[in-house]
């Protein structure tokens, strides 16, 4: 028997080693058709739900942002918008294929000066303690291996009073909006993946690994775990997606 | 701990269509915008306690925003029901509503009546975007025609109201007139501080009247 330490990869058991480098094949398929994709399979409420955390992030002009797992740079341009010419937001991505779309497409739309693109993994930032006044993940925590290590390093990048953001697919309330999320996700969503995409497994993992992410409560409690204070989460669509927020001491 | 209410989805969703619509129509009067302009850093405050939605309004140079949440200082806060916010929205003088109505104004109220004078003053140019789809000669003479149309409409309107309301008034006598009315309340008013002051003189006397006897 291998004592080698092991993790989900949707709902496959894989070793830890192994978790980065399959989330990354998924990526690399899916990055050219993936805000198209997003556009298709939420009927354009992702972007209802970047823009709340936008306004949670409470960001200001002249701040410092951290965006990682930005991808396509949704929220890193609304950021870059917000914090204006003397501020900084950097998209960092641990996706070569994603980070590239989303600098292309940023900087095709005339970004540039105040936003940085950086290839990072989130457990490991490299950057120095207390840099940013705001962190923000969105849909990307549930694709990191050790999630505790990704908030303790988020937290340690983060200044004082500076706030962390986790836009996440979580559990719906309701049971009923339960069971027609299951069938729209394990149904629809891998069809449309093959259709838009040519890639239905990514979409299949895409709906296992929403089902294996710690439902609201658990994550505000790693939140808590990592050392974050005053953490709390809203609720949106029904539980859909939740959006937990945390601040650093 | 999970935040209760409106799913924010819904009021998100909102404000955004709402803000999309106010930055578009701005955009016909830039007169206007970069009146705004000059209101930029300022954040107005609507708070509705019934139902319980508050809105925040951020002017800006290139873009107003409305926001649903808003952790920093507020420069204006106006708070109140839906219905005194629906009365202040009718009102023929919106700053004397905003002064004696049921709204409670908290923080710097002079942004505030700037605010208001600006939007009192917004003169969209509905022609440009016509010209724009419909080239210039086909779009001009479209918004002359809009332009006469509203003209008309708004003159047959306001001679309606005057009509109406000299009827009500003087010839059928259903309700008072407005002079009339502003009258009464200030004789009415007059009156009750004679009351009062006659209560209170009264019981000064009555006072007295015990003090005498003991």
């Amino acid at each position: 028997m291998s004592d080698k330490r092991t993790t989900h990869f949707g709902y496959r058991e894989v070793e830890e080693d192994a978790k980065a480098g399959l989330v990354a094949n998924v990526f690399h398929s899916v990055a050219g058709r993936y805000d198209l994709m997003n556009d298709l399979m939420s009927g354009g409420i992702h972007r209802i739900w970047k823009r709340f955390t936008i306004e949670l992030s409470a960001v200001r002009g002249g701040q410092s942002v951290l965006d990682i797992a930005g991808g396509t740079g949704d929220l890193a341009a609304k950021f870059a918008d917000i914090v204006g010419p003397t501020g900084r937001v950097v998209l960092a991505d641990i996706n070569e294929s994603m980070l590239n779309v989303g600098r292309d497409k940023l900087l095709d739309h005339g970004y540039q000066g105040n936003l940085e693109f950086v290839q990072a993994d989130a457990q490991h930032l490299p950057f120095p303690d207390d840099s940013f006044d705001c962190v923000s993940i969105a849909f990307g925590l549930r694709n990191v291996t050790d999630k505790d290590l990704a908030l303790r390093s988020m937290l340690r990048v983060l200044k004082p009073g500076g706030r962390l953001l986790v836009l996440e697919f979580s559990k719906p309330a309701n049971p009923l909006l339960e069971k027609a999320y299951d069938s729209y996700s394990f149904r629809v969503l891998p069809f449309m993946g093959k259709l838009v995409a040519g890639d239905s497994d990514s979409y299949q993992y895409l709906a296992e690994s929403i089902r294996m992410h710690p439902d609201q409560e658990t994550l505000l409690g790693m939140l808590e775990d990592a050392g974050f204070v005053n953490c709390e989460y809203h609720n949106l669509t029904g539980g859909v997606v939740a959006l937990h927020r945390g601040f650093k001491a | 701990m999970a935040a209760a209410g409106i799913d924010p989805t819904l009021t998100t969703a909102a404000l955004a269509a709402l803000e999309e619509a106010l930055n578009r129509a701005l955009s016909l009067d830039t007169a206007g915008q970069q009146q705004l302009g000059r209101l930029a850093g300022c954040t107005f405050a609507i708070e509705c306690t019934s139902p319980a939605i508050n809105v925040y309004l951020q002017p800006g140079v290139q873009r107003t925003r409305l926001l649903g949440f808003h952790d920093g200082p507020v420069t204006t806060r106006v708070r109140g029901a839906a219905a005194d916010f629906a009365e202040l929205a009718a009102a023929s003088d919106p700053a004397a509503t905003l002064i004696n109505g049921n709204l409670a104004l908290q923080g710097d109220s002079a942004p505030l009546i700037e605010l208001q004078g600006i939007i009192g003053r917004l003169d969209l140019d509905w022609e440009a975007p016509l010209v724009n789809v419909l080239g210039d000669v086909a779009g001009h003479q479209f918004a002359e025609f809009l332009r006469a149309g509203f003209s008309a409409g708004s003159a047959a309107s306001n001679s309606l109201l005057r009509q109406l309301d000299e009827f009500i008034h003087e010839e059928a006598r259903l309700t008072p007139p407005r002079l009339e009315v502003e009258d009464f309340y200030s004789d009415l008013q007059s009156l009750q501080q004679r009351v009062e002051r006659l209560q209170s003189r009264l019981e000064r006397l009555r006072k007295r009247m015990r003090d005498t006897h003991a």
